[in-house]
């Protein structure tokens, strides 16, 4: 199968930060120079760059070329996703696509977003002329939208919610690379007691806008090996869901594409979320962790708040939660958020989490979650299925 | 009782319709509700597309309802940007429409005592600059 003759063989990623001073490509160039000194793959062995979407770049039409030119990569495959939250997780599967067709034999994921310091952020959606005059305020809004339906239809314990905001923030305080600001531990009735933004969203559900940068270097598993790589990291599986049941007038807010993203990924993968070794689902508001927990089958619908009761989401625990603190307790690097979740599944493969290192390195799970349409709950859903070679 | 803002004194620039959804624009100068009707499948859909959500063609005729329905769901925005900042809390909420489409609006009249999942509502038309109006609810006691 595809997928599995990819290999990830290095990762990177700068510090989160709010209001970074450098320019985006200065984040670039950091990303290029940490995977090449870490691989030991020259520049010239690059040969496909595929890129996140990014608030800052990407209103640029030549997002993914002339930052190709400003880093001086000689390419047989160039391109950006623009499927916002997905784009990182969406852009490694794109990556090892190209190299399954023959397009190009080793590609750069580079995901860079400054949107805290320079958004240029040109959206043309539904929004000015169907929310903008209701003072919807995006995504907070959507997702207590959202909140209300699911507390109507199933009950909400939110000190359940709160559960996974400390689990969370606990590995930002270990995460070195995490935004300081959201370096201090809290408690479940901080969380309960944070204010409100959108009922019941509150601060503490929801993500800080930051600037970062990520990225990994994929190879096919034969030059890898051809170059002597004893560890890498495979994908398994992987799905992919846009615009969910769009088709039908309503839809239950509380049934995401994660339902039909999931069951790919894992049909490919061989794998039931019984062999998960660790959780990085993308983030944006808590209440997204729990519903992707239901829509992937580690329960039923309606029943995230007995699980997440059940069990122990920290490092050490049975199924380790966004290890690196997460987007909402590392920070948001605007588009290429995604990458946070997916950079720290790929590290605890690699084994290298450190004092966050989780216990089963056999397999780890990411997800993505792209833009927020009219009335619905999210427009792109994908779910990776990761392990280690061997 | 939570006192909410009915923001009927927030300043909205009347929105720039698109080609396919300006007869809904131009009804509600009469404060009328224009839905888009698929004859083929015989359903409504909201917000206006440019074709069918169901077929993908083209088939649509535009059909007068009457805006009464039902809340969904709903938020109390706490935090909003100009020209909404300093008028907050207010209600947003997702109404189904009699119809089968849901719509999203403010809400008037309402306290959030009395706002609820369920709770019936009915148009409330607020002035636009232009002419137009936007469609809000308010409870259809």
């Amino acid at each position: 199968m595809a997928l599995r003759d990819a290999a990830i063989v290095g990762y990177a990623e700068t510090k989160i930060v709010e209001k970074e001073d450098r320019d985006i490509w200065e984040m670039g160039a950091d990303i290029l120079d940490q995977l090449l000194a870490r691989t030991g793959f020259e520049k010239q062995n690059i040969d496909g760059l595929v890129m996140s979407a990014s608030m800052t770049g990407a209103g640029n039409p030549f997002w993914s070329q002339t930052t190709a030119d400003q880093l001086g990569l000689e390419l047989d495959f160039c391109q950006i996703v623009d499927l916002g939250g997905c784009s990182s997780t969406a852009a490694l599967a794109r990556a090892c696509m190209a190299i399954d067709a023959g397009m190009c034999t080793t590609v750069l994921c580079l995901y860079a977003d400054a949107q805290s310091s320079d958004n240029n952020r040109r959206p043309r959606g539904f929004e000015g002329e169907w929310t903008g005059p209701l003072g919807y305020l995006g995504p907070p809004a959507a997702f207590g939208l959202l909140s209300k339906r699911y507390e109507h239809q199933f009950g909400l314990d939110y000190a359940m919610l709160g559960k996974l905001a400390v689990a969370q923030r606990g590995h930002a305080v270990i995460n070195d690379l995490a935004c300081e600001k959201l370096r201090k531990p809290i408690t479940v009735d901080d969380y309960l007691n944070s204010r409100m933004i959108a009922d019941p969203i509150r601060l503490l559900d929801s993500v800080m806008v930051c600037d970062g940068a990520s990225g990994l270097i994929v190879t096919s598993a034969k030059n890898a090996k051809a170059r002597g790589i004893s560890k890498y990291v495979v994908p398994l599986g992987y799905g992919e869901r846009t615009m969910h049941r769009v088709s039908e007038n309503i839809t239950e807010v509380t049934e995401t594409g994660h339902l039909v993203a999931g069951k790919r990924a894992f049909a490919q993968s061989g794998l039931a979320p019984k062999d998960i070794g660790s959780y990085h689902p993308y983030d944006d508001f808590i209440i997204a962790i729990m519903l992707q927990l239901e829509m992937l089958g580690f329960c039923k619908p309606g029943q995230g708040c007995d699980f997440i009761r059940e069990h122990d989401f920290t490092h050490t625990g049975d199924l380790p939660l966004n290890t690196g603190g997460g987007q909402i307790s590392a920070g948001q690097a605007g588009l290429a958020g995604g990458g946070t979740n997916l950079i720290e599944g790929v590290r605890q493969l690699f084994g290298e989490g450190g004092k966050r290192q989780v216990k089963s390195t056999k397999s780890a799970l990411v997800t993505g979650i792209g833009g927020i349409p009219y009335g619905r709950n999210w427009s792109t859903s994908v779910v990776m299925i990761i392990a280690p070679n061997g | 009782m939570t006192n909410l803002n009915d923001t009927l004194n927030v300043t909205r620039e009347p929105p720039k319709w698109r080609s396919y959804s300006k007869p809904y624009w131009d009804a509600t100068r009469e404060k009328k509700l224009l839905l888009q009707y698929d004859p083929k499948t015989n359903r409504y859909q909201f917000y206006p597309r440019p074709n069918s959500l169901a077929t993908g063609r083209r088939t649509l005729e535009w059909r007068e309802v009457s805006g009464k329905g039902e809340v969904f769901s709903f938020t109390v925005a706490r935090r909003a940007r100009e020209p909404f900042r300093g008028h907050e809390p207010f209600l947003i909420a997702l109404v189904t429409l009699d119809e089968g489409v849901n719509v999203m609006g403010n809400v008037v009249n309402c306290s959030l005592e009395e706002m609820k999942i369920g709770l019936r509502v009915k148009p409330y038309w607020a002035p636009l600059s232009n002419g137009t109006h936007l469609l809000m609810f308010t409870p259809d006691r």
